[in-house]
């Protein structure tokens, strides 16, 4: 008899094994180039979505960089096995429109899953304007941020400067700095006053901020392609002498290229002022009141006497790979109208410092006294809001935008090693951007 | 038993290097030729258009005065890298050669660089090299009151890649080093001694000369450790940059492949890496033993 029972239980096991594999979710997978803390976050907002769907199972996958993710997914689409999901950097925007591999994201929603009570102006602006191209978005905001400039508001007094006056202008950025500058008895810079890493996307910034296009073709938002760049001209040019200039009399620390040289210049006082992105707001304020300072945030400056164009929105989008069934695709937008909702978009916002892309949350974050408690994630979003609504902050669009950043790069290098003027570096950059739009745009004629 | 006559079988030999063909085909073969085909093809990103463009990739790279800075560049590099690796590698490796008490302990820790991955390595030497919180600047300036823009300077970083490359692989050169110096007799130095030689002589007359077979194949060895796998120093320590300046043949290859997404243009420059190698193979081949003192 006891025998009999425990062969019961084995045989009732078995039929339930086999009742739930009949019955298994549909599997979604979703890459992201989220690492360290911000993939946590990401990993809990999965793990949310998949208790609260039962059907339908999202595997999340960290792919490495943004650059990586973008390299494995071509790898997949070739291969045959390409995500559902994934997560691409806003400078991939026209490399992935021109891939014949995504579906829009409205497309998606609209005509697969048929949702209508999708809202789809529930996105600021400023966000969908940069994803929206052929009249549709094509791509799911997800982390987004602008550059602003943090200065440390306890050296301002020190040196005799109003804490609640930043610098404006590119003239007052340099007399800022100049004053801000310590040396010690050797003439060796004890303290910057402004430090800023090489990173292309800082360039791109500032000529949007003078309300300036980056390539012909309105930002090659336009009629066709974007086939000539303008970064010969006068708001990249005065933007890169100005790095020069600073440099070159020392109160500019050059930390080389990419984010941390500068970051940890200024986090660990070496530079008092410096320009970084708007996902860094709370580790920054919680860095100063950890050492004791406090933290002050601005617009970026620019060049006196220039209408103020705005920033360009930056970060990354979600994208759907079309090649999959429909039930599967069915369930990726799920996945992705779940995380343009409210609670998920607040989460991700107080948690990760990117912007929340929906109206919803951000009038929820003004309700909840958020934005008068953190006055700095206000003057992230204000500059954002208040930018000018034209293709120049709207963002280029460029095939081999990873490319152009290089050469841009390369030739902030080339002037603050001495080797060229800005201008005669940026003609050359110019020149070698065109080179590289036309070869790209000969594949698509 | 009977006598297996295998002259008989005709089929025999080439069933015997069967398994070794079809490795070398499926991993080597295939993919160079492959490489060859795609060269010849612009192909845009994700593989939706594959134009073919003849010998235009490689036009395209010759006439590109960075790609032949590039080479020239790389020239340069491996030159640099490889006599200096070298020498710093037989110096060291004559020391740890005594009969110390704890050598074994020194010759450990002049291997270990050669068992870390290239990117534990340069970021090591980002560390070391950072201009805000480094240890060589700290030192620089107590000692002679200089801060050096490792990173940031184009001279500058190209040195700090060929120290990271050579620091790599000095572990791997000594253990070369190591086993010909000991596979010199003792006699050889005793009658050297006998005649009255000192020991720079002993060095330049006996050790040199006698290690030349084990150092010609470390500078064949080096070369192609060089060219493919100063690749993560440079990655993690440069980027190619400062203004190109570390931007050698492999990197630029890399960047073209993963991060400019023209695989076309990449496929090329590894057909030229292919036969740049083919050729230092072939000198290897043979030129390996004149001028190379066997005992």
């Amino acid at each position: 008899m006891r025998k009999f029972s425990v062969l019961m239980v084995v045989v009732l096991a078995f039929i339930l094994t086999f009742s739930a594999a009949a019955q298994e979710p549909v599997t979604i997978e979703f890459w992201h180039a989220m690492g360290g803390y911000n993939g946590e976050i990401v990993n809990t907002i999965v793990d949310r979505f998949n208790e609260s769907h039962d059907d339908i199972q999202v595997e999340a996958q960290n792919t490495g960089s943004y650059n990586d993710t973008l390299t494995k997914t071509q790898a997949a689409v070739q291969s045959g096995s390409a995500p559902h999901i994934v997560q691409i950097y806003e400078i991939g925007t026209q490399v992935m429109l021109d891939s014949g591999i995504i579906i829009p994201v409205e497309e998606l929603g609209r005509e697969v899953a048929q949702d209508d009570s999708f809202d789809w102006g529930k996105f600021l602006i400023p966000v969908s304007n940069y994803y929206n191209v052929n009249g549709q978005l094509n791509s799911m905001p997800f982390n987004s941020s602008t550059p602003i400039l943090y200065y440390n508001k306890d050296a301002f007094e020190e040196a005799g400067l109003d804490p609640n006056q930043p610098p404006q202008t590119f003239e007052e950025l340099k007399e800022y700095a100049r004053k801000l500058t310590i040396r010690n008895e050797d003439g060796d810079v004890e303290r910057y006053g402004f430090t800023l890493g090489i990173v292309g996307w800082f360039v791109e910034q500032m000529t949007a901020n003078q309300d300036a296009l980056l390539v012909n073709n309105n930002n090659g938002r336009g009629e066709g392609r974007a086939t000539e760049s303008y970064l010969d001209q006068e708001p990249v040019v005065r933007f890169i002498e100005l790095w020069q200039e600073m440099v070159d009399e020392g109160i500019m620390l050059n930390p080389g290229r990419g984010w941390d040289g500068a970051k940890q210049a200024f986090l660990s006082g070496r530079a008092a002022m410096m320009i970084e992105s708007t996902a860094q707001v709370t580790n920054f304020t919680n860095n100063a009141e950890n050492d004791g300072y406090e933290l002050g945030t601005a617009f970026l400056p620019r060049p006196e006497g220039v209408d103020r164009g705005g920033v360009i929105i930056g970060g990354a989008s979600l994208w759907a790979v079309r090649d999959h069934p429909e039930e599967e695709l069915k369930a990726a937008w799920e996945f992705l109208s779940f995380l343009s909702e409210m609670e998920q978009q607040v989460y991700w916002f107080e948690n990760t410092g990117y912007f929340p892309v929906t109206k919803a949350a951000v009038e929820h974050e003004m309700n909840g006294q958020f934005f008068a408690q953190n006055p700095n994630h206000l003057t992230a979003f204000l500059q954002l809001l208040l930018s000018k609504r034209a293709p120049s902050t709207q963002g280029a669009l460029i095939g081999t935008f990873p490319e152009v950043r290089q050469i841009v790069e390369e030739a902030v290098e080339k002037t603050l090693q001495g080797d060229m003027t800005p201008q005669e570096a940026m003609d050359e950059a110019a020149s070698r951007v065109d080179r590289s739009l036309e070869q790209y745009n000969s594949l698509f004629e | 038993m009977k006598e297996q006559d295998y002259d008989s079988h005709f089929s025999v030999p080439y069933l015997l290097i069967l398994p070794s063909m079809i490795i070398l085909t499926l991993f080597l073969y295939w993919p160079t030729i492959q490489s060859v085909i795609l060269s010849l093809y612009r192909t845009a990103p994700f593989g939706s258009r594959r134009i073919y463009s003849g010998f235009d990739n490689y036009i395209n790279l010759f006439t590109d005065p960075v790609y032949r800075a590039s080479l020239v560049r790389s020239a340069v590099f491996v030159l640099i890298t490889i006599f200096g690796g070298l020498a710093v590698s037989l110096v060291l490796s004559v020391l740890v050669n005594q009969k110390l008490k704890g050598i074994k302990i020194y010759r450990t820790i002049f291997f270990i660089p050669y068992a870390i991955s290239p990117t534990v390595a340069g970021s090591l030497w980002v560390f070391l090299l950072n201009p805000v919180a480094g240890h060589i600047n700290y030192f620089l300036d107590l000692l002679f009151n200089v801060q050096v823009p490792w990173l940031t300077n184009g001279f500058f970083a190209f040195i700090a890649i060929i120290i990271a490359t050579i620091w790599k692989n000095m572990g791997f050169n000594i253990i070369f080093f190591l086993a010909g110096l000991q596979s010199i007799p003792d006699s050889v130095y005793e009658s050297a001694r006998i005649d009255g030689a000192n020991a720079f002589q002993i060095f330049r007359k006996i050790t040199v000369p006698l290690l030349s077979p084990t150092t010609f194949y470390l500078i064949i060895m080096n070369i192609i450790f060089t060219i493919f796998q100063s690749f993560g120093i440079v990655d993690i320590m440069t980027q190619g940059g400062p203004a190109d300046a570390t931007n050698i043949v492999i990197y630029k290859l890399y960047r073209d492949m993963f991060v400019n997404f023209r695989p076309g243009l990449a496929a090329a420059q590894s057909v030229i890496l292919l036969i740049l190698v083919l050729i230092v193979t072939f000198f290897h081949f043979k030129y390996g033993s004149r001028g190379v003192h066997y005992q």
